[in-house]
Parts: structure tokens; sequence; C-alpha cells
């Protein structure tokens, strides 16, 4: 394989903002070092034509425009270009790419030095992509994506699918390491011997829950808890709940058809809070006023009870009834125990001759089980064929030497032996390992037919309805894809399928995914908030806050109260945030992602617009009015509203803050991140990456505003600060909890400022105007990359570039419409091929 | 001892609510057996038994204060100081070792990403790769050293635990992959093992499934139609693995060596009995932090007492965890507030928040210590606790100095009970001397080490 440097985009320059002067003798202490090795690089012959290009164009634009920093004895950020002496040092890419995406961005030659013209600029770009990336526009390096496991969202999708259960993963499964910002790329998941047995574990539930093991069984009927109504008939999370402290007695009744034999099975949970409480209470429980239960219960956590009972009955109306009486006195109580009625379920009759096809038989056994040894396991051997295709995403080919379908089928057969199991049990049993093999697990790829020396391939046409599932849907192909990849037709209908993929509901996974981690969305409803604190702060009402404890610890119980009260009446002002605002905000980013891909909007609408999506509880957060009921729908801004795209929602200033307080530099760097592409450096090692400051403001609590320019006074802070600053400030208008404020502890709020650009700006809406005018192309740039990695599951590299521009151009070309970057990252090279050279996977 | 402020007595006090004797002490005590402390000396006398040694890191994030954590004195009767106060009941099994260092987490070339390095590095003791995903590196870890050794004496070589149930999407610290501020052991230098969160399915995964009646039938019924699975997956594997090369190799293999591994507990099972525990598993992941921390530190202690493994790493919370504690009354995040400006206020909340892992490290503590082994001493006389971090002062991101607290005499292998300072060593020489006590054998060098620290 070809040797290809390691190297990463995202590591821009440094950008330096120190004065004329500190660059000016911080330079000559470097030239008085570098002076006595100097090499020339002129006085090197070369014979490779980018050398030669290098020395007689690239070479005079960075003399003009960078050597004042970069050069003659000056090495900025340590880059000095005229220290490149070997024609290795000069054609290595990472320092290109940096160049590249500082020049691009504007951010070199930096302020108040002359830009490069853009005839310059193309030299220099032309130079850098074909010279020292040496991309072939023809037939790019589509890189090498690491084989990939499924993740825990992919995982419970396509079981999902496969068997139609829904398997909790976010419960089972312990987190996936995440790699360049998503949870998709290969290099970044790992297995360990804990998820490999939670796999076996996950498989063995799965199959138990969605794989009938008898052809025949009684009639069941199921009597739910909530069916059953009476006195202190109570509902809590959707279950009928009895509580242990109150006297209760709920009735419900069924009906049995047929004369015969029946067995009833009352289920019910005791349920107590982590604190354990002294309650005790009596539960009967009677069908047709006879008891079958009459027993005492104690506190228990979520504790299971089934009883079971036989009868003989002919055809008539029943009555069950169940009766809940405490026997510890209710004062004694200390917390709720609940008694949950969880069912009753009556099966019969239980003669074989009134039995019935178990639920979902066909689906998984559409023949009867044969009875000779030799046709049950030919049988087997079929059925579990068929379903590892399915589960590996790819046919079995016997010609191959593929003898899956028959190890299967000698495993369900040694378990269908053993006495008392079924065939079905022993079937379900190999079903089960499909699940636990990396043929299911990973998503193993393989090239299509290319010639032997081909450096690149078509992946197959299997491998290509799985990466488009994947992407799109976070799930396996569904049998459309796998029809068309069977008959060679997918690449050949890839709009179409691509459309019918993003008008599917399961294209929501596409929202939920990627902006989910994009803008990190999925965090909104976990991350630590003091929502209390937010508010006392930007009321600057710290100070009665202090005035309280003083009281407290005084025992000045009237003042307290009054303080109390005063503190009191200012939170409750404001909108109450709780789980379910967390849940609206979340869902508004979904929501208004997954609007754009669906009406197919112009991208930059993610920066600014004049819609928003809530219900009622995030409207009065927005102050919105005039929004009722608690379904989540778009709604029109009014003209001058500073709302409108996703760096105002709720979601993205929540989790771009600190649990108490707005972090304007977590702001800032969010949107140079996410939105530009141009993250500062990481702070300096051992300085601290503080803000709080505030020690050295005395006698007063001072604003952020103020308490950054602090910070910035310091040079070394400085050159990355007022890259981020200036942006995370003017959105100091909303508070930590992305609620609009004009004071900040008594002061008003300041939201003027200006790039490290240029550009100048009043308010958070100029800011977005901008962003979205004048920074249009970073920000399609930025946005290409994320999508781009998210789809291949690999960090983009160096040679990624062309592949993006083109990507960008596409965008340029179709007023920025989502589906011209949609499409763009579909046909490009990283997702449609591979490079072959022993890379090859499962070819069976 | 001697300074033992009164209010100290009161906050213990406090603490052993009745909740916490259900929730948190309850799972020993109950255990059938082993007898409780009281009935030690009537005990002893009947068990010849020879008890196995344990060893196991408690990861805490973020350093801590170190004026506050540090002990003026040294010596065997130092007092302790402010942040270690609540270990009092158990200081004579304590040695706080100062001037340990783990150099392996300065930036060297690479710039910003302390917190990353501090828990990447702490038990590897190498420098860690900076990348943001495509290419992880660290090294093995310390306690898998020593597993790889000794693991085939219990059902599980190790068992890795945390209290971070939730994670941030995107990226991590500065430009390092995730992977390396939320795992603590590494098996190899790219596979690092996830740890588990949530009580019940720790307990679950020692003992089975199921009322206290069917638990070991049903985890020997598991074990048995998992081990048919598995030898149909290895084929699978062997067979996908044969068209693999390079990265896609090393995944496949690590999916063959989680394989491996469950084949072998499986077994261990059959050679080793499973000692059930007479309690029910725990609910599930308390809403509280602090149920929590204690629900871990009971599997943990179960886990040892049950000798279903000996060795293990907890992470309290991740490396550079912003995690805020308002039950004492602290709103801002941990991480945060670390970089306090010598702010007095600020540094005072560090402080609390210091101490507040201190004080559930020491009810663990306390608990291996009233908790019997089949020797007749107790649990914590066989073991080898380390508490640290891989950060000396948070604000500051320094990794020299580490604030290491060692609990336990590793069966005898060192007299604890006091504070002393080494002339600046690598921690990794402590590791060395751990896996020693452990029954190690040809440990020669861990990481930077240079050498074995020696414990009186």
């Amino acid at each position: 394989m070809r040797a290809i440097p390691q190297s990463r985009e995202d590591f821009p320059l440094v950008s330096f903002k120190l004065s004329r002067i500190a660059c000016a003798s911080f330079g000559a202490v470097a030239l008085g070092l570098a002076a006595p090795g100097f090499a020339a690089p002129e006085s090197k012959e070369s014979k490779d034509p980018s050398i030669a290009e290098y020395q007689s164009v690239i070479s005079p634009i960075l003399e003009t425009h960078c050597y004042e920093c970069h050069g003659d004895g000056y090495d900025k950020g340590k880059v000095a270009f005229d220290a490149l002496d070997t024609d290795e040092k000069i054609l290595k890419p990472d320092l290109w790419l940096r160049v590249l995406n500082n020049t691009r961005a504007g951010l070199m030659p930096a302020e108040q030095k002359p830009r490069l013209s853009a005839a310059e600029q193309q030299k220099l770009e032309r130079w850098i992509k074909y010279s020292v990336f040496k991309i072939d526009p023809k037939n790019p390096d589509p890189g090498r994506v690491t084989v990939r496991r499924l993740n825990r969202v992919e995982y419970r999708n396509t079981v999902h699918d496969l068997l139609g259960v829904d398997y909790n993963t976010d419960h089972e499964f312990p987190p996936d390491d995440t790699g360049f910002g998503f949870d998709n790329i290969g290099d970044a998941l790992t297995t360990s011997p804990m998820l490999m047995e939670k796999y076996v574990a996950a498989a063995q539930a799965v199959v138990a829950e969605a794989v009938p093991t008898v052809p025949r069984k009684p009639i069941e009927q199921v009597v739910k808890g909530l069916d059953f109504d009476g006195t202190n008939a109570r509902v809590k999370w959707g279950k009928r709940q009895l509580v242990f402290s109150e006297a209760a007695n709920v009735a419900a009744s069924f009906k049995t058809n047929l004369p015969g034999s029946y067995r009833v099975k009352f289920n019910m949970q005791v349920n107590g809070s982590y604190y354990p409480d002294p309650g005790k209470a009596r539960v009967v429980f009677k069908i047709d006023g006879k008891e079958f239960l009459n027993q005492e219960f104690a506190y228990h956590d979520e504790k299971d009870y089934e009883f079971v009972s036989t009868h003989k009955w002919q055809p008539s109306d029943h009555q069950l009834t169940i009766e809940l009486q405490p026997t510890v006195p209710a004062e004694k109580k200390e917390t709720i125990i609940d008694v949950f009625v969880q069912n009753v379920t009556i099966e019969g009759p239980l003669e074989k001759a009134h039995w019935v096809k178990t639920e979902n038989y066909d689906r998984y056994f559409p023949k009867a089980v044969p009875d000779g040894a030799k046709q049950r396991h030919a049988y087997a051997s079929e059925l579990l064929t068929a379903f590892a295709q399915k589960a590996y995403r790819r046919p079995l080919s016997a010609q191959d030497g593929d003898d899956t379908g028959e190890r299967l089928a000698k495993l369900a057969e040694a378990y269908y032996r053993e006495p008392g199991k079924t065939f079905e049990e022993g079937v379900a049993h190999a079903m089960a390992a499909v699940l636990s093999s990396p043929r299911f697990l990973f998503k193993l790829e393989a090239p299509a037919a290319h010639p032997l020396n081909a450096t690149v391939a078509d992946v197959d046409e299997y491998s290509l309805a799985s990466r488009l599932s994947y992407f799109l849907w976070s799930t396996m192909p569904d049998q459309e894809l796998q029809n068309l990849a069977a008959r060679g037709e997918l690449r050949k209908q890839l709009p179409a399928q691509v459309k019918r993929m993003l008008a599917d509901p399961r294209a929501e996974n596409l929202a939920r995914n990627f902006t989910g981690q994009w803008l990190q969305a999925r965090d909104v409803e976990g991350i630590a908030s003091n929502p209390r604190e937010v508010i006392i702060r930007d009321a600057g009402e710290e100070e009665s806050i202090r005035q309280l404890r003083k009281a407290w610890r005084s025992q000045d119980e009237v003042t307290a109260k009054r303080l109390a009260e005063y503190i009191d009446k200012i939170v409750d002002a404001k909108p109450e945030f709780d789980s379910d605002m967390r849940k609206a905000m979340h869902r508004e980013t979904e929501m208004y992602f997954g609007y754009l891909v669906k009406e197919d909007r112009p991208v930059v609408e993610l920066i600014d617009s004049n819609y928003v999506f809530v219900n009622e509880k995030l409207a009065t957060l927005y102050g919105i009015p005039g929004v009722s009921g608690p379904e989540m729908r778009k709604v029109t801004l009014p003209a001058g509203s500073a709302r409108g795209g996703v760096l105002t929602q709720g979601s993205t200033l929540f989790v771009t803050s600190n649990p108490d307080r707005t972090s304007p530099v977590k702001r800032g760097l969010f949107v140079l991140n996410n939105f530009l592409g141009t993250p500062p450096p990481p702070p300096p090692a051992n300085v601290p990456a503080l803000e709080a400051s505030e020690g050295e403001f005395k006698g007063h609590d001072p604003v952020l505003r103020d308490i950054l320019k602090k910070h910035r006074e310091n040079p070394m802070c400085a050159s990355c600060h007022n890259r981020m600053d200036p942006i995370g400030l003017a959105f100091e208008n909303f508070n930590a909890l992305g609620m609009w404020r004009d004071t900040e502890r008594k002061q008003p709020i300041n939201a003027v400022g200006n790039l490290i650009t240029g550009e100048s700006f009043n308010s958070v809406a100029e800011l977005k105007r901008i962003l979205a005018g004048e920074h249009r192309q970073e920000f399609y740039v930025t946005l290409s990359r994320k999508l781009l990695t998210y789809a291949s599951g690999r960090g983009t590299e160096y040679y990624d570039v062309e592949t993006i521009d083109e990507i960008v151009k596409r965008l340029n070309a179709n007023d920025g419409r989502f589906s011209a970057l949609l499409m763009g990252v579909i046909e490009s090279a990283p997702f449609q091929k591979m490079r072959t050279q022993a890379t090859a996977t499962v070819a069976n | 001892m001697s300074d033992r402020k009164p209010n100290l007595a009161s906050e213990r006090h406090d603490s052993l609510s009745r909740r916490h004797f259900f929730r948190g002490m309850g799972a020993c005590i109950a255990l059938p057996a082993l007898a409780s402390l009281a009935s030690r000396q009537a005990f002893a006398k009947q068990v010849s038994k020879v008890a196995p040694t344990r060893m196991a890191f408690v990861y805490v994030p973020n350093g801590a204060i170190p004026a506050a954590f540090w002990p003026t004195a040294t010596g065997a009767d130092f007092a302790l100081s402010p942040t270690l106060a609540p270990l009092a009941n158990v200081q004579k099994h304590l040695q706080v070792i100062g001037g340990l260092q783990d150099l392996s987490a300065n930036p060297g070339a690479d710039g910003a990403g302390d917190h990353a390095r501090a828990s990447g590095t702490f038990l590897t003791g190498v420098r860690i790769k900076k990348t943001a995903g495509a290419d992880i590196r660290a090294g093995v870890s310390i306690d898998q050293v020593v597993a790889d050794q000794i693991g085939h004496l219990t059902r599980f070589s190790s068992l890795e635990l945390t209290c971070d149930a939730v994670r941030k999407s995107g990226d991590c610290d500065s430009g390092y992959a995730c992977a390396y501020e939320y795992n603590l052991a590494w098996r190899s230098h790219n596979q690092p093992l996830a740890p588990e969160h949530n009580p019940r399915f720790v307990f679950e995964r020692l003992f089975g499934a199921g009322s206290p009646r069917e638990r070991v039938a049903n985890l020997k019924r598991r074990q048995e139609e998992q081990n048919s699975i598995l030898d149909y997956v290895l084929d699978d594997a062997r067979s996908v693995n044969a068209k693999l090369d390079g990265r896609d190799k090393q995944k496949l293999d690590q999916y063959l060596t989680s394989v491996r591994e469950i084949e072998r507990r499986i077994e261990n099972s059959s050679r080793l009995a499973v000692k059930n525990p007479d309690i029910d598993a725990p609910a599930g992941v308390p809403d509280s932090y602090e149920e929590h921390v204690a629900l871990m530190f009971d599997m943990l202690a179960l886990a040892f007492q049950t000798d279903s493994t000996r060795v293990s790493t907890l992470i309290l919370s991740r490396e550079g965890s912003n995690r805020s504690f308002q039950d004492i009354g602290i709103a801002s995040g941990h991480h945060d507030l670390t970089h306090h400006k010598n702010s007095p206020e600020i540094i005072e909340k560090v402080k609390l928040i210091d101490r507040w892992y201190v004080q559930r490290f020491s009810r663990f503590l306390e608990k291996l210590q009233s908790t019997e082994d089949v020797d007749g001493r107790s649990l914590l006389d066989h073991s080898m606790i380390l508490y640290g971090s891989g950060n000396a002062d948070g604000n500051r991101h320094t990794h020299e100095d580490l604030p290491i607290v060692l609990a336990g005499s590793g069966s005898g292998a060192f007299k604890p009970g006091r504070h002393f300072k080494t002339p600046g060593v690598p921690i990794t020489n402590l590791f060395l001397t751990m896996a020693d006590a452990m029954g190690a054998k040809q440990v020669d060098s861990h990481g930077d080490s240079t050498g074995r620290l020696t414990l009186g």
C-alpha cells in the first residue's frame, strides 16, 4: 500500500495577535539563533516539477506575504517557510493543509497585512492540492475506513428491523467511544470482553422475545392493569397504581367462550423508592368472589410477583377483584410504596384440541416442522441461511466455501435434540449465535469487481446498501435496498433511492444522530444545570442570597423568610425549566434539521432563518405568544426576532453554558469549531483555561464581558480569546437556559463586537447575518466535512480537500440546498469507493 | 489521630443513616459465609485458610488542592490533613505517599490535554498518542499486567467499574479521543476496557440474574448455552479475520480476545464455585450520585469478598469531570472550579469536593475493614486499594506530587499507618511493588518505571 502521511485537517495555524513590536523583538531573537545554520532552499537543484513550481511560483508569494512572520529568521507558531531546506520538508502535507485552511478562512496573512490576491491564492491552492497532496481529481483517494462495529444506536435499530424487538441498548450497553466528534468512527469503536458478554446476552434476550418456541398454544387473554377500576385506582407512569397506605378495591372482568381448563396468572409489582419504608399492606386477589391470594407485602424495590391458579370453566363471564388493605397505620408512612397491577393473563382452554397457532409463528417458521431427523436438519439449514443472509447484510455464497448454513443447522440440532427442547428453540438458539457473530456486529465491506492492478475500486453493491442505510437511517438496509444490490442496480438508481429513503420515517435517525452529536443536542437532557442559580445571577441578586445565608446562620427567621420569599418571586417569574423543557429543546433541534432535509432548504438556514419549532413550554421560554399545547410545531418569527437558526436555539445555548452561568468562551468555540471550522489551538499547556477571575473585582460582581476583558490583558491568552470571545459575547443576551435577557447582574448586556477577520456587529442578529453571508464558504466547508465524517466513519484527511471542494461547489451551484450537500457526500469517492490493495474484507 | 475533630464524629453518625445501612452496608453484612467483625475471634480459631490479596485503583478527577490534601507531618503518627480527615477511622491502614509523579502526562510536544493525559497515562505509564480517534494508542495498564498473571485464579480476571453514567457528545479534551478519559484499564495499547456503570449489571455479571435461590442455576444454564454460541462465532471470526489486515485486523483481534476471555471465564466457573450472596441485586442506577458511588463501592467490596476477582479499577468520575455537587451546596462544575485563580472562596469549594470524595472512600475502607476474610483477618488487610488522581494540582495541571493514598497492607506485604515522601519517583515504581505483592512474576518494568518503590 502507498505510504500516506497522517495528518489532521482540524489543526490550523496559531493565529497571532501580538503587536508588531512584539513580533519584531521576538523575531530578532529567533534570527540570531537561526542565522548560522541558514540554508538557502534555492541552492538545491531538484528534478521534481512540484519543487520547481514551488521555487518559481510559490516561494515568491510566500516571500511577499508570509516572510514577515514566517521567514527571514521569523518563525511564529514554529513555522518558517525558508527553513524548508529539503524536498521532503517542502512536500510534507500537514503544513500545507494549515496554510490552505488559514488563507482560505482569512486568518492568514494575519490582520492588517495585505491579503493574497485571488490569482495568488489560486496558484497556491492548486500547487498544494495537486503537487503536494498529489490529488488526482479524476481518481481521488477514497481513504481507508477501519471496519466499523455497530454502535449502540445502530445495534438497537438493526435488531428492531430484523426481529421486531426494541432492545434498550442505551440502558444495557456501555456508551461507545467517539472519534472526530461522532460515535460511528471505525477506529474509535472498540470491543471489550464486557461488551462481548453483553452482545451474547442481548442476542439471547432478543431472540427469546421474538421467536416463538412452540407452534401452537392455548388461547391467551390479557386483562391489563389499567382495565381494573374502582376505589382508589390510581395511575403512575402509565400503570395501574395502588398505594400501600390507602385501602383500594378494583375490579375487571373477562369472558370464557369454551368449556375446559384455564390457567390464570396475576402479575403485580411492589415498588418503593430507594428509601426503605415501614409500611405493609395485604393484597387480596379474587376470581368470581373466591380468594386465590391473601398475602401481606412489605417494602421492595421493583419486585415482581406472579400468582398462578387453575380452573375448570364453562362459557361465562368472570369477575376479577383486587383489594389492598393497609396493615401499618398511614401515620408511619415515610415514602410511597406502590403496588403496580401489571396484568392478569388467562390461558385456556388448556386442552390441545383448542390450541391456536402461536403469534408470529409463520414469520419465523413458514412451514410445518417435518418429522425425520434429516428433514429437520435441512429445514433448520434453510431457515438459518435465510436469516443469516439478512443479518449479515450480504448473501452467503456456497461456492466461496461458506458453510455458514450448515454450521448453524448443526448448532440448532445439537440444541433441539436435548431432552425437553423443541425444534423452534434450537433454531432460536442458532439465531442468537448469528447475532453474536462479527459478521453481524461489524460492517464488513468488499470491493466490486475491479482490474487487478487498480488501487481504488467501487465498494460492492451490498456494501453500498449498508453504507447508505446506516448513513441515512442508522440501521440495516431494507428489502428493497437488498434486492437492488442483489440485482446490481443500486448504484444506477442512487438518486431515486436516496429520495425514497429520506421520505421514510427512519430518516429521522439522520437528524437525531447527526445533529445530536454535531450540535451536541443529545446532551441537552443529561447535562447538569442549576436554573435557580442562573436566574438569581442574571437578576444580580447574589447579594440577597448571601444575606439569606447570613440570616439563616444568625437564626434571624424574619429576615430569612422575607428574603426567601423575595428570591422565590424572582425565580417563579421565569418559565419553569424542567425535563419537559429539555425534551422540547432537544426535539426542536432534531425537527429543525429534519425540516431542512425534508423540504430541501438552503443549509445556511442552520445559521439564520425566521422560524423555530416550539410547543407551549418552549414558546414561553422564547417569549413567543399564542402557542398552546405540548406538541411541537413550526412557528414563523416576527420581523426583528433574534431567534431563528440553531445557534440561538435553546439546545445550543444551553449545552454551551456552565451549570450556573453562560460561557461566552464555550459559545465562541462552538461556532468556530462547528460552523467556521477554524478552532483556535488548545490553550497553552499548564495555563488554566480560566474565566473565573472574579476574585480580582473588589466590591462588586462583575459581568462576563469584564471578566474576559481582564483575561485578554494577558497577550498569551489574547491571541485565541480575541477569536472566541467576541462571538460568544454576542450571545450574551441569552442566559444559560436559553432565555432572552437584557441585563446581567443588573448591568445592560452589550453584544457589540468584531470578528478577527474584521467584520463588526452590534447584535447577535447581525453576527448571524455575517456568518451566513461573508463566512458562508467556511460554513459550507465545515458542514460538508462534518457530514462526510459522519457518513464515512473516519476523520477527514488532507487528501479529502478536493472531495470537500467539490461538495461545496455543488452547494454553491444549487442555492446551498441540503440535497446538493447530501448527494455530494453520497456520490463522493470516500462514500462510493475503497482502496483495494490488501484492504479487502469479506467477499463471500 | 490525636487531632480528631469532634464534628467528624457527628458527620459520620449522620452518614450511617438507615438508608445507607440498607442500601450501602447491607450488601456485605448479609453475606452468610463471611461473619461480621464481632464474631471474628470465635471464628478465627476454626479457620486456617489462606486469603488472597486484592488490588484496586480508585480514580478521582481533577487532582486535589495540595495545601489541604497533604498532612504536615510525616512518619507514623501524622495528623490527617483537612481533606483526608474523613479517613480517621482507618488511618492505621493507610499510607499517604508524597512525591509520586506521572511525567508522561506532561504536555511535552503535545500541548493542551492534561485531563485526557492524566487518566490515559495513570495506570499505563506511557505517553498516549494525541489523536481525535484515528489511531488510539496508550499501553497495557498495570491492573491488566497483574490480571494477566493471576486472572485465572478467579472467575473474573478483572472488573472495570465507573460511576459516570452520562457521556458528553462531540469532542473530548483538546484533540484527544474520549477513550482516554472514560477508561482507566487498557488490555492492550489500543483496547481500552469499557467500565460498567450500572450496579445491577455488575451484580448480575458476578452472580447471575434472578432471585437469590435461582441465581447460580441461571448463571450455569446461561453459560452452557453461551459456550456453543461462542464456538460458532469463533469460526465466523476466523473466516473473516483471514481476509483482513492492518487496523481491521486489530478490530477483529479485539473481538477474538473478548470471546476467548468469556470462554476462559466459563471454564473457570466450572472449577471455581460461585459464592452467591443471599441478597437481592441492586435496582439499577440511583438518581443520586452519592448513592451511585456507595453502590459501586458495595459491588467492588462484594466482588472481593466473594473472590470473584482480585483486580479492579473504579472511576468515581472521569478525569476533567465538571460534575456539580448540589448536596453540599456547590452549583458550579468541579473542573471549572479547580481553575480557581487563587480565589479563596473557590478554593474552599474545591476542598469540599476533594473531601467529599475522600469521605465516600473512607466508608468503603471501613466496610472492607469490618468484613472478615476467610482467615479471620479483615478484607482490608488483604487488599491494596490505591486512591488518587493523575492530576496533582488541578488548577495548574501538574503531574508531580500526585495525591495518592494506598490503603491496606497487601496481606502483610507492607506496614501501613504512615505518611512519607518519596524523592520524586514515577508512580509506576509503586505499581511494580504492588504487582509483586499480588504475586505477579517477572514484571521488570512498567511504563516509565525506574525501579521498585520500597514500602516499609
